[in-house]
């Protein structure tokens, strides 16, 4: 919509910036947000009140809720990840979870002890270094042969390369322990003791799993620095000549831009950062790592969790880790939970049988129906069908990206 | 570099034609889309004619480096160019626009100026973090200059308006005042009014006249021959992928063998 | 489970030729004074691949073939790389486990027969319901096949379980003919494989030289916007290309589930094998897809005939051959030049 109001074309360029936004009221940046923005941060309010909740009156264990947030942060590093690759650039990377996989595998192998063939027990230092250069090294090697050509042979390369890192995995046993997978890596936070209560006077202050505090307080922050880093990328000139060849390739080159080089910075920094979240996950939650982790579905859980939660947008792409959990889990919890909660089978019997015949009523067992339930079968189906239907109505996302994204201090000041 | 891309730096370029393709071939399954020898003059407002077919749009892609020839070269400003990347033309100085209007997908106008000039510290990704000073400082000037240059092409209530909310004329508008953003020495220009209104169309002629009138070199493929007599000279037209006729409006006019042309491809 | 396919396709697998890395170099001045080797010594030395791997090798390629074609018709025509390709075979197998015994039990011959169809009509009703109904680009409609192919897999799984399933079917023994003649064990059911395919394969031949709808597609495939221009009804062709295709993979994925198992993954792990013989081949060259679909074949089954290859590893040899192509000519061995 064209607008003759300076004032206005400020604000909305401006409430990106986070010195802005401090300095700013409330009511003032509440009244910036578009409507489906702020329909999301309600929806998410909403929800994390109601787990609050959940978990205040004992509905939901913290031991359950706690490692689902840090799964969700260790997915909102591999989203913003892919969200560099095609929230940015428009790659398609079906690679996602080999690359988590090599960052996993590079810790693992160096740092583990009799858990794993070679047994280094390096510093975790060296695996995260071993990890970024392998991750850069071979999304380099992917991108040669194919960036310069159709955007489709990258998608068709990478659906590829997972499968190669899959089987190479579980065959070179000598090194990687093939399908039995890497035990005992070690975990940053042992020392943290599992349980802690703390003697005060007259009671007993007793803090719940501070270990699992700590390693979800160090995904959290691990989160906002991959956040901010990427972020600065998406509101820079390099952020913009992406957008430009996500837009229209061909008008980027007529512009002067080697888009070359740029569509191989963008897919090699996106597949580190997938790397870095398999080196965090398996020094952080479950010190384990085995080739059945490296299913190409959890790519697609990754994909999911951008285009919902926004193609191009970083604060969608932390949400969509949030999404991607919760994918993952309802299809259990409606086999689980809904199986003997909500349709106890014998209470349906019992309010049935008045009105239909005793032979009929097994049939209406739902209880038995769920059971029955294949919950492999519906997170496939749940990844699929959401897939074609973000596609089929052309969704934006739940948080999709700010209409104008300006490298904000030049804008600032300009104003002063 | 010049700070708002209107006036032309004037630097010395030689004393050939700026821009000459000699022999430039391109076939498509046996079929020869362009064979051409043709050169445009240092500060000249050349006219680019020719029934459908004739082979205008490849040659554009091929003197900008979309397409490889099958032979035959190009030299800008004396410097073979016939085997660079379309960037590295660009970068040289030749820059063109698209017949359909590019329009960027989620950026604004002013975001789809600012993207356009070359070498911006800021394309790195290292100065982003530990020289973000002087990407503030170049974002600075280049935002000034955006804003002049649609302050020039009328066009700055437009400034953060999405691209894709655009009309045709406007996207025009907003495509030349992209191409000022670089400090081009020759835009080549395809159907730059087709499908543009009258009261815009005035306006583009205008502003493509003030931007001759300051050194840039055009090369402008036109179908809408009013327009194109009135602004060009000379005009080259092509036909069957060769130049025909090279000549003024007027005796481009008069020549049968043009008027054969058209007829020929109408029929 | 990955099932590894040599163990079941292979008839003597441990004796399947013994590779040049196994034997480690051998000094050139040697093998030149040995003069020219009998056939049987230059096997034993691992010069030349047995008649068995070949025998492997030409069944397995039939599968590709079939695959790879339907892949790069609707690569070509719908301009979109179809993810869910692989999951199609799947559907096909499965469409023939279902009334060749799981739920009903028809005479084999006609159980193919019916599932074909029905996998055929699942083709083109995904065409119809998803594909057809989207305004969008190539990219984004590569990304919604791949939730096809999830949505394909997810049904199967429900209905059939995760597990791996065979066809109650005959004709597993070699033929003792060919045994004892070339020391080659081809079961019956190889042997049909072999000639279905050839029999499909000179069909499309036939049906895309020879009839005017084969013209069509022809042309609809070279310039997809020149044959709408010059009145060919683009959506006829589009639809008649499903068909084809969805024929031809669900064939494909019967005779894979009767060389292998019958499980819900067996398609998308053979994606990456199809899309190889595709690019190999040159994509919008049904007979690139064919020869590409034939080498990919054979490269794969002759593994242990490669030196310093593993066999395990006949599917990254796959993917390296995809990648090398790419690297030097990306338009494929018979392509146009349709590489940007």
């Amino acid at each position: 919509m064209p607008t003759d109001d300076p004032a206005g074309e400020d604000r909305d360029a401006g409430t990106d910036e986070p010195r802005v936004g401090w300095r700013m009221p409330v009511s003032t940046w509440w009244a910036g947000i578009e409507a489906r923005e702020s329909r999301t941060l309600v929806g998410l309010a909403a929800f994390g009140v109601a787990v609050a909740l959940a978990v205040y009156v004992g509905w939901l264990n913290v031991s359950y809720v706690l490692p689902l947030l840090g799964l969700a942060g260790m997915f909102s590093l591999l989203t913003l990840g892919l969200n560099v690759q095609w929230g940015y650039t428009g790659l398609v990377n079906f690679s996602v979870i080999a690359f988590w996989g090599i960052g996993a595998y590079s810790a693992a192998m160096t740092t583990a002890g009799s858990g794993s063939p070679t047994g280094l027990e390096l510093h975790p230092i060296v695996g995260l270094l071993a990890a970024v250069v392998l991750s850069a090294t071979l999304a380099t090697l992917i991108a040669i042969p194919t960036l310069r050509l159709r955007a489709d042979y990258l998608a068709i390369a990478t659906l590829g390369f997972a499968e190669i890192v899959r089987i190479v995995i579980n065959n070179e046993r000598d090194y990687t322990a093939g399908s039995a997978g890497i035990a005992g890596i070690p975990g940053l936070f042992a020392w943290v003791p599992s349980a802690l209560r703390v003697p005060l006077p007259g009671a007993t202050l007793r803090v719940a799993l501070p270990r699992a505090l700590v390693e979800f307080a160090v995904v959290a922050s691990m989160v906002l620095f991959v956040y901010l880093f990427v972020r600065r990328l998406q509101l820079s000139p390099w952020g913009r000549v992406q957008r430009t060849i996500r837009a229209d390739e061909d008008l980027a080159q007529a512009l002067g831009k080697n888009t070359y080089r740029f569509k191989l910075q963008s897919f090699v920094l996106g597949s580190v950062i997938m790397a870095l979240g398999g080196v965090a996950s398996v020094h952080l939650f479950i010190n384990f790592v085995s080739p059945d982790s490296l299913d190409p579905i959890r790519t697609f859980y990754v994909w999911i969790g951008v285009i919902l939660g926004g193609s191009g947008s970083n604060r969608g792409a932390v949400l969509g880790g949030l999404v991607v959990v919760a994918i993952r889990e309802a299809p259990t919890l409606v086999r689980d939970q809904l199986t003997d909660a909500v349709f106890p089978p014998r209470v349906l019997t019992d309010a049935l049988a008045p009105l239909v015949s005793p032979s009929a009523v097994p049939v209406l067992d739902v209880g038995a129906l769920f059971a029955r339930l294949n919950v492999g079968a519906l997170q496939l189906f749940l990844v699929g069908a959401l897939v074609i239907l973000i596609v089929r109505y052309r969704s934006e996302g739940l948080l999709p990206p700010k209409r104008e994204l300006v490298w904000s201090a030049a804008l600032e000041d300009d104003d002063a | 570099m010049s700070t708002t891309g209107l006036e032309y730096d004037g630097a010395d370029l030689g004393k050939d034609a700026l821009l000459r393709v000699e022999d430039l071939r391109k076939e498509f399954g046996g079929i020869v889309a362009t064979d051409a020898t043709l050169g445009v003059e240092r500060g000249s407002l050349t006219g680019l004619i020719g029934p459908n077919g004739a082979g205008k749009s490849t040659l554009f892609n091929l003197v900008s480096g979309f397409l490889d020839p099958d032979a035959g070269r190009v030299y800008l400003d004396g410097v073979d160019v016939t085997d660079r990347r379309p960037d590295e033309i660009a970068q040289r100085g030749l820059l063109r626009t698209f017949q359909t209007p590019r329009t960027l997908e989620g950026m604004t106008v002013r975001e789809s100026l600012l993207v356009a000039p070359f070498d911006q510290p800021g394309e790195s990704i290292l100065p982003l973090y530990f020289q973000p000073g002087s990407v503030t400082d170049t974002e600075r000037e280049l935002l000034g200059r955006a804003q002049q240059l649609l302050e020039a092409f009328e066009i700055d209530h437009l400034a953060t308006t999405p691209s894709t909310e655009l009309s045709g004329g406007q996207s025009k508008l907003v495509e030349l005042a992209r191409a000022m953003m670089t400090d081009p020495y020759v835009l080549l220009l395809d159907e730059p009014v087709a499908g543009v209104n009258p009261v815009l169309e005035a306006e583009l002629t205008d502003h493509i006249r003030r931007l001759n009138d300051r050194g840039v070199t055009f090369l402008v493929i036109e179908h809408d021959m009013d327009f194109i007599m009135d602004i060009a000279d000379p005009i080259i037209v092509l036909n069957q992928g060769r130049v025909l006729v090279e000549g003024s409006p007027e005796a481009v006019r008069t020549d049968e063998r043009v008027l054969d042309a058209y007829l020929g491809g109408v029929s | 489970m990955v099932v590894d396919s040599h163990l079941v396709l292979g008839g003597d697998p441990v004796g399947a030729g013994v590779g040049l890395g196994a034997l480690g170099p051998l000094p050139v001045a040697q093998m030149i004074a040995l003069g020219p080797l009998p056939d049987a010594q230059m096997i034993a030395l691992g010069l030349l691949p047995d008649a068995q791997l070949i025998a492997n090798g030409l069944v397995f390629s039939s599968i590709i073939v079939l695959g790879s074609v339907g892949l790069s018709l609707v690569y070509d025509i719908a301009d979109f790389p179809n993810f869910a390709h692989g999951d199609l075979m799947t559907v096909g197998a499965y469409a023939t486990l279902a009334v060749g015994g799981f739920y009903v039990a028809l005479p084999f011959p006609v159980a193919v027969v019916v599932g074909t169809a029905a996998a055929t009509a699942v083709a083109v009703g995904t065409h119809w319901l998803v594909f057809d109904r989207m305004d969008v680009g190539p990219l984004e409609l590569l990304i919604a096949s791949i939730g096809v192919a999830f949505v394909y897999r997810a049904v199967l799984m429900q209905a059939f379980t995760s597990g791996s399933q065979s066809y109650d079917v005959g004709g597993r023994s070699p033929i003792p003919a060919l045994r004892t003649v070339f020391d080659v064990a081809l079961t019956y059911r190889q042997l049909v494989i072999l000639a279905a395919t050839v029999l499909l394969v000179v069909g499309l031949h036939v049906f895309l030289q020879y009839t005017t709808m084969g013209r069509k597609m022809r042309a609809t495939s070279a310039n997809g916007s020149l044959a709408k221009v010059s009145g060919i009804r683009t959506g006829r062709v589009v639809l008649v290309m499903w068909v084809v295709g969805g024929v031809l993979a669900a064939v494909g994925g019967v005779f894979l589930g009767l060389e292998t198992l019958v499980r819900p993954r067996m398609g998308f792990d053979l994606l990456l094998v199809l899309f190889a013989a595709v690019i190999l081949g040159g994509i919008g060259s049904v007979y690139g897809a064919m020869l590409g679909g034939v080498v990919i074949g054979m490269v794969h089954e002759l593994t242990p005939w490669i030196p310093l290859v593993p066999t395990r590893y006949d599917k990254a040899l796959a993917f390296l051959i995809m990648i090398l192509i790419l690297l030097v000519r990306p338009s494929g061995i018979m392509g146009g030049g349709t590489s940007r």
